[in-house]
């Protein structure tokens, strides 16, 4: 505990340095400022904004990445609350009484409250954070190549297969960029794998081009061919700003409560904040004084779910931080952003590299602070910059992500890659088909065959290693689990179903 | 989709199997994870195509466009956001970023139904050089000046 304290004093202490504050400032504004464009999420803002931080050392650019992630978050909640286009899943409880609100005259206090109760559960969060951090490490440094390939295993299949609508459909998209990942040099061995000879593919595909051309390029392509002619309506910015006293009252519980919501959820790889957000407003629902509110614009609404994201984003850290294991696709670009500096998160880092994790964990508290400070005076420009009309805002956004992709090697093939994984954004976009699993399954796959092989290694080639390890066995039966009993659950019931029917016949 | 899943990896498992064995201590070589990737892609689309075939696609994907928020497939939309990315990328190395990117900022504003070329260049301008100075000025990441590097030079970029 004190040692803890000690550390993250020394971590304030690099977070506070002039130049890392001022990275901190630029990465909370441009992450906003980003966030705020209807149909960028967070995932897509820190992919574009990754090759801004080319020229910076690991520190500054770490603390920058920490302002873009939060900045994106609270960015596309305010396009959210005013437009009614979630740009991420996490943020869709939140128009649906947030955009209500607007709707009734009270955008300002919508956006207050989920601007405090940002504020309110990322900090709580990211005290949580501090406290656990540790205590993952030292689980985790007892962790050999089995325990984490069985970790990653199961991190896999509960984001692919579990969270999204179809099994089916998060597994191929899985797979899909597992088979991305192996494209390349494979590490262990200098064998040259799916490159076909051409020179730009021997490093791998970048976790930048596929989400900024999955996620950018394919949802521009999919909006100009199939909704470039439906008008929107921007909610106007009327009345107060502030939260009245009865506001005050209500939003103080839903805050708390969504921290307690979704900070546990952050931290198991259970993909993120989509469903602690939407647990957060079924608990205020229930709990309200007003419930006949709901559905009409009831702030609890707004309050919960927001702080209930906030809250699962920091959480998402610890895996991230401790484990080395991105559980959402905006953690796997956070992820990528290490790799570019040499850098694997995992228990170590917290040894070989305690200033900077540190540095990073002290500034998610000054990026907070900073993201109050700023946000709230400046709630007016980012309304307008929602004003900005469609063709000249995705012609804007596929200006940066092409930028974002050209500058990592200054090459037309990354283009060309992009386009192609723009083409297939739209099929996925167009078909229902998640984005997450493949960007997971691109940052994660390699590593996860490194550990595989790596643990083979050890067992001379016995692959009874993975059972006769209790943690690694453990997690890999709940994978199992988690596939099978979903399926069964869904067979019995369909054979109960037509047994009903027979008898009725 | 559920048959390009099928296909990838099909031709997924064609290169797996060409890649050589190498094994060492720990048994499997550099064709090992291609096999299981590709293994898995053919399953799940086959699995695809059997949903396909019994209706399941229409729980996720309503067939009525409206319910989707859609209106009918615009073939020139498509095509303009198409031909500004590949006006970028022929464009780039040549003429430059700022070029590229008003040319790309055109198209793709053409795309979704602007009617105003000539604001679009306004703005696409005005950006493109923003962007420009901000990156080689401030981050010291360089980008192509292409044919307005006299210009950019004069400045002083």
């Amino acid at each position: 505990m004190i040692e803890t304290l000690s550390a993250l004093a020394h971590g304030f202490g690099v977070a506070l340095q002039p130049m890392n504050l001022l990275w901190g400032v630029v990465g909370v504004t441009l992450g906003t400022a980003i966030g705020v464009l209807p149909g960028v999420g967070p995932a897509l803002t820190v992919a574009m904004l990754l090759p801004l931080t080319a020229k910076l050392d690991a520190t500054g650019a770490l603390i920058m990445f920490a302002g873009i992630y939060y900045g994106a978050m609270y960015g596309g909640s305010t396009t959210t609350i005013l437009l009614n286009t979630p740009g991420e899943s996490a943020s869709i409880a939140t128009a649906l009484e947030g955009n209500k609100m607007a709707k009734r005259g009270r955008a300002g206090p919508a956006l207050a409250t989920s601007a405090i109760g940002s504020f309110v559960a990322g900090t709580l969060a990211t005290i949580l954070l501090t406290l656990l951090a540790p205590v993952v490490v030292e689980v985790a440094l007892a962790f050999g190549p089995a325990e984490y390939f069985a970790l990653m295993v199961f991190a896999f299949v509960t984001v692919a297969a579990v969270l999204g609508a179809s099994m089916v459909r998060g597994l191929a998209m899985l797979f899909l960029g597992l088979l991305f990942g192996l494209v390349g040099i494979d590490e262990q061995t200098g064998q040259m794998r799916f490159a076909f000879g051409v020179p730009e593919l021997m490093d791998g595909i970048d976790v930048v081009v596929l989400a900024v051309g999955l996620f950018a390029v394919g949802e521009a392509l999919y909006v100009a061919a199939y909704q470039s002619r439906v008008v929107e309506t921007l909610e106007k910015m009327s009345g107060s700003v502030w939260m009245s006293r009865e506001d005050w009252k209500r939003s103080w519980p839903a805050w708390l409560r969504a921290t307690a919501i979704g900070f546990p959820f952050g931290t198991i790889p259970a993909g993120g904040a989509e469903i602690p957000t939407f647990l957060s407003y079924a608990t205020e629902k229930k709990l309200s004084r007003h419930p006949e509110e709901f559905g009409h614009g009831a702030i609890e609404g707004v309050a919960g779910p927001e702080a209930a994201n906030n809250a699962a984003s920091a959480g998402v850290l610890v895996p991230l931080l401790t484990l080395g294991i991105p559980t959402s696709a905006t953690a796997a670009i956070l992820l990528a952003a290490f790799q570019n500096y040499g850098l694997q998160p995992g228990p170590l880092l917290f040894q070989s590299q305690a200033a900077l994790v540190w540095g990073l964990i002290a500034s998610l508290y000054v990026g907070n602070v900073l993201l109050l400070v700023l946000n709230l005076p400046l709630i007016g420009l980012w309304v307008k910059v929602l004003a900005i009309p469609r063709p000249l805002l995705y012609a804007g956004i596929l200006v940066f992500a092409t930028l974002g992709a050209f500058s990592l090697h200054q090459s037309v093939v990354d283009l060309a890659t992009l386009y192609v994984f723009g083409l297939l954004g739209f099929v996925m976009r167009r078909w229902g088909f998640p984005v997450a699993p493949a960007v997971i399954g691109l940052i994660l796959g390699p590593l996860a065959e490194s550990q595989f092989r790596r643990a083979l290694s050890i067992s001379q080639g016995d692959p009874s290693v993975f059972l006769t390890h209790p943690i690694s066995a453990t997690l890999l039966g709940l994978t199992v689990l988690l596939v099978v009993v979903p399926w069964l659950y869904k067979v019995v019931r369909e054979r109960r179903a037509l047994a009903r029917e027979r008898g009725r016949a | 989709m559920s048959l390009g899943v099928l296909a990838l990896g099909i031709g997924a498992s064609v290169v797996a199997f060409r890649l050589p064995e190498a094994g060492g201590y720990a048994g499997i070589g550099p064709n090992f994870m291609p096999k299981v990737v590709a293994a898995g892609l053919i399953v799940l689309g086959l699995w695809l195509l059997t949903e396909l075939a019994t209706g399941g696609w229409r729980e996720r994907v309503p067939d009525d466009a409206v319910e989707r928020g859609e209106h009918a497939f615009s073939w020139p939309a498509f095509a303009w956001v198409s031909a500004g990315l590949f006006a970028q990328m022929a464009l780039i190395h040549s003429a430059g970023f700022v070029i590229a990117a008003v040319a790309l900022f055109i198209c793709v504003a053409r795309g979704f139904g602007s009617t105003r070329p000539l604001r679009d260049a306004g703005v696409g301008v005005v950006l493109a050089l923003g962007v420009f100075m901000f990156f080689v000025k401030l981050l010291n990441v360089g980008l192509p000046a292409g044919w307005l590097a006299p210009l950019t030079g004069a400045a002083g970029l």
